[in-house]
This record gives structure tokens, C-alpha cells and sequence, in this order.
């Protein structure tokens, strides 16, 4: 079964049309709720209008991690069933995590000056996202290595499955420890979000989520189209 | 102190960000797929 | 089929020894990594008076108090449990106020007092309209 969902033609009958749709159903929701964002929505009560960074930064938070969960599924599965698109799944996902990593770390420090006081301290909730951002950069490194050494993707994929630790650290840090990071907001069940505040955010979440998916197509159709060129180069060298 | 340059200044960093990240993949796409398609033909 | 079953095995056992890996790191840094003391913290154990180190909780309500010299201010950090005087001068972030969260770097002094030379204004995770935070200080206010 996952095989047959794994075949790189039957992947690219899907992926062609679905690119567009992903890219610019995402572009049309993120730029809405940005705008709704921006001037649809009351400042917040202690913040004032800075609490408008949210909008980004926690679809840029969300995103940042859940980069590294789509490299952790992609890894295992291809280190248990040894697909080659997996491992194109897990090396496309790396870059768009990054930035989202640093786009979460960039407006967090934009958002923390005038709230705490301080553009970065080294909190638990701070320290182990910048670690996972670096963590993220390690891995681009090691899995292009691999790849133009001509490896069969295996290291990578450890590495991918070993940086899982650092998920449920960032994301229990401010139950666990005291953070100057405020504890969670918004769980699977409720919200300290007020509903006049909050609305704009389903919006940039899911624009997101559709851009990061139409970015991880777009970077496996590159690195697919690539390997054509790289297997046809090599069969016209040998004849 | 006024708010909104800093909540400018997220918008630019988180949109331009992305925008670029999205430009970036799309043309790398668009390179490579030209590329193997030229192959193809030849 | 039987070496895929085995991979499948040692990923699976690899990803949850990770997993517990990452349980035993938060377990186990939770006295370090604590970016913070709190007042129930210092009153439980004596926190160190020879280096800089922060102290997190609420500014007790009514509690602020300007000093004489003009720079300066004394104000009462609480957590429900403990509470620790503290002394400050420089310049407060907006968001400092009493009844809200806060964290100040500095040193304690030998009688269990703080000295702050940096404050930061804690966040807490209630996001609300001012309208909406209005009433709800009005129904508190009936309600006591």
C-alpha cells in the first residue's frame, strides 16, 4: 500500500496540480488573516498592539516544529521501508523548518522587547528553540553531505530520528520550568485567548500550513527533477 | 515608546521571510525541472 | 519481510528511547535550567547571596513604593506561598505593575531582601480585549 502511494510517477500525477492549489490557497489565507490581523482585531488589554506579532509567531513556532516532526515520520519511514521519497520528504521539509524556526525567533525577540524588556534571554523556552534551530542546520549539512558523497541517506536519517529529543522539551519547557516565556495558551481543548483576539490566527496558521506543504512539494520535485538529471548524466558517461 | 515599529517590523521579517523561502523553492524547482526536461528532449 | 520487521523494531526502539531521553533531560534539569527563583523557592531553601540571580513572581497590589531618593522603588514579589521584599532603581518596562508578573536580576542580600538592578515584565498566557479586561476588574471588584 505504501508503496504504490510511493511511486515517484504516481507522486508527480499528485503533486503537479496539488502545488498551485497549496501555494496559493496558503498565500490568499495567510495575507487575509495577516490583514485581519494588522487592523481587524482590538489591542490586547496589557500589550497594547504588539500582541498583533502572534499572528506570526506562533504559526512560525507551530511550524518551526512541526518541520521536524514531518523529518522525524519521514526518516522512520525510511529507515524501516527504505523509500527513496521519503527520504526526499525528510530533506525537503529541513530548509522551510529552518526559516520557520527563525522567523519564530526573530519575531519573538521583536515581540519580547517591548513586553518584557529584553530582546533575548536565556530561558528554557528561548534556549531550546534556537537549539533546534541550529539543530536544523546540522542536519541540512549532513544530509547534503551524505548525498553528494553519494550515501544512502542512512546517517541523516538517524540524525533526524535522534533530534526528536529536543520536541517535547521545547514544548514542556514552560510547564516544567519557570520561563520568563509565558506558559501555554492554546491547547487541544481551550483557550486563554479571547475569541476577539484570537479569530485571525486560524486564519495565518492555516495559510501557513498550506505554504510549508506547497514548499516541501516544491523542493521534492526539484531534488526528484535533479536525480533524473544526475541518473541520465551518468548513463550517457558510461556509453 | 511606539508599538507599532516593532510590530512593523515583525510583519516585514515573518512575510518577507516566508516570500523568500517560497520564491526560492519555487525557482529551484523551476530550474531543475527545466533542466531534466531539456535532458529528455535532446 | 523479516529484515523489515526488524528495522521497523529498531526504529521504533530508537525513537522511543529518544523520547525518554528527552523525558529524563527535562526531569532532570528541572533545579538548573530554572531561569527564576520563586518566593516559595527562597523560603523553602536559602538562595545563594554571592552571584547574580533572578527572582520571578507577582508584584503584590498596593505594594510599590517610590524611595525618597526619586531613582528608586521598593515593592513585594509574592507567589501565594512566600514573599520577598525587593529594591530597585533604573527604569521599569511599561508592563511592570502591580498584580502582574515579574522577574528581577540582581542579588539577595543577607537578610533574605532582594536588590534588583533589571527587571523584566513576565507575560502571563491571557490574551484579552481592554474593553473585556475593564469588566472583568469591575465584576472582581463587585464580587469582593
Amino acid at each position: 500500500m505504501i508503496h504504490a502511494l510511493a511511486n515517484p510517477v504516481r507522486f508527480l500525477k499528485i503533486a503537479r496540480p496539488l502545488t498551485p492549489i497549496l501555494l496559493f490557497g496558503g498565500l490568499g489565507l495567510l495575507l487575509f488573516g495577516a490583514w485581519a490581523g494588522l487592523t481587524r482585531t482590538p489591542p490586547d488589554y496589557l500589550q497594547g498592539e504588539t500582541v498583533r506579532i502572534l499572528y506570526l509567531h506562533v504559526p512560525a513556532a507551530w511550524l518551526g516544529m512541526g518541520g521536524w516532526t514531518s523529518i522525524a515520520i519521514a526518516s522512520f519511514a525510511f529507515l524501516v521501508w527504505r523509500h527513496p521519497l521519503a527520504n526526499l520528504a525528510a530533506r525537503a521539509s529541513a530548509v522551510p523548518g529552518a526559516a520557520f524556526a527563525a522567523i519564530c525567533l526573530a519575531t519573538g525577540s521583536i515581540w519580547g522587547r517591548p513586553t518584557w524588556g529584553t530582546w533575548w534571554q536565556w530561558d528554557g523556552r528561548l534556549t531550546s528553540m534556537l537549539l533546534l534551530f541550529f539543530v536544523y542546520l546540522a542536519y541540512i549539512a549532513l544530509a547534503r553531505a551524505d548525498a553528494q558523497r553519494g550515501g544512502d541517506g542512512r546517517i541523516p536519517a538517524l540524525f533526524g530520528l535522534a533530534g526528536t529529543v529536543l520536541l517535547p522539551i521545547i514544548r514542556y519547557s514552560v510547564i516544567w520550568w519557570n520561563t520568563l516565556h509565558q506558559g501555554q495558551s492554546l491547547t487541544l481543548t481551550k483557550s486563554t485567548i479571547d475569541n476577539a483576539i484570537l479569530w485571525p490566527l486560524a486564519f495565518t496558521l492555516s495559510g501557513f500550513s498550506l505554504l510549508f506543504g506547497a514548499i516541501v512539494l516544491m523542493r521534492m520535485r526539484a531534488l526528484l527533477a535533479a536525480g533524473k538529471v544526475e541518473a541520465r548524466m551518468r548513463r550517457m558517461a558510461a556509453a | 515608546m511606539n508599538h507599532w515599529a516593532f510590530v512593523t517590523a515583525a510583519y516585514v521579517v515573518g512575510l518577507g521571510g516566508t516570500g523568500a523561502i517560497v520564491l526560492q523553492s519555487w525557482l529551484a524547482m523551476r530550474r531543475a525541472e527545466r533542466a531534466a526536461d531539456e535532458l529528455r528532449r535532446r | 519481510m523479516k529484515a523489515k520487521h526488524q528495522r521497523l523494531m529498531l526504529a521504533g526502539l530508537g525513537l522511543v528511547a529518544v523520547l525518554g531521553a528527552s523525558g529524563l533531560a527535562l526531569s532532570a534539569l528541572q533545579d538548573e535550567a530554572a531561569f527564576f527563583y520563586a518566593p516559595a523557592d527562597v523560603a523553602a531553601k536559602a538562595p545563594p547571596t554571592d552571584r547574580a540571580v533572578r527572582l520571578g513572581g507577582m508584584v503584590e497590589a498596593g505594594s510599590i513604593r517610590p524611595q525618597p531618593d526619586g531613582v528608586s522603588i521598593a515593592f513585594v514579589v509574592g507567589d501565594g506561598k512566600a514573599r520577598v521584599p525587593v529594591t530597585f532603581s533604573g527604569i521599569a518596562p511599561d508592563l511592570f505593575k502591580e498584580g502582574s508578573g515579574v522577574v528581577a536580576e540582581g542579588r539577595f542580600r543577607a537578610d533574605g531582601s532582594f536588590a534588583a538592578d533589571n527587571l523584566l515584565a513576565k507575560h502571563d498566557e491571557r490574551y484579552m480585549p481592554p474593553e473585556l479586561a475593564g469588566k472583568m476588574a469591575a465584576a472582581e471588584t463587585l464580587e469582593q
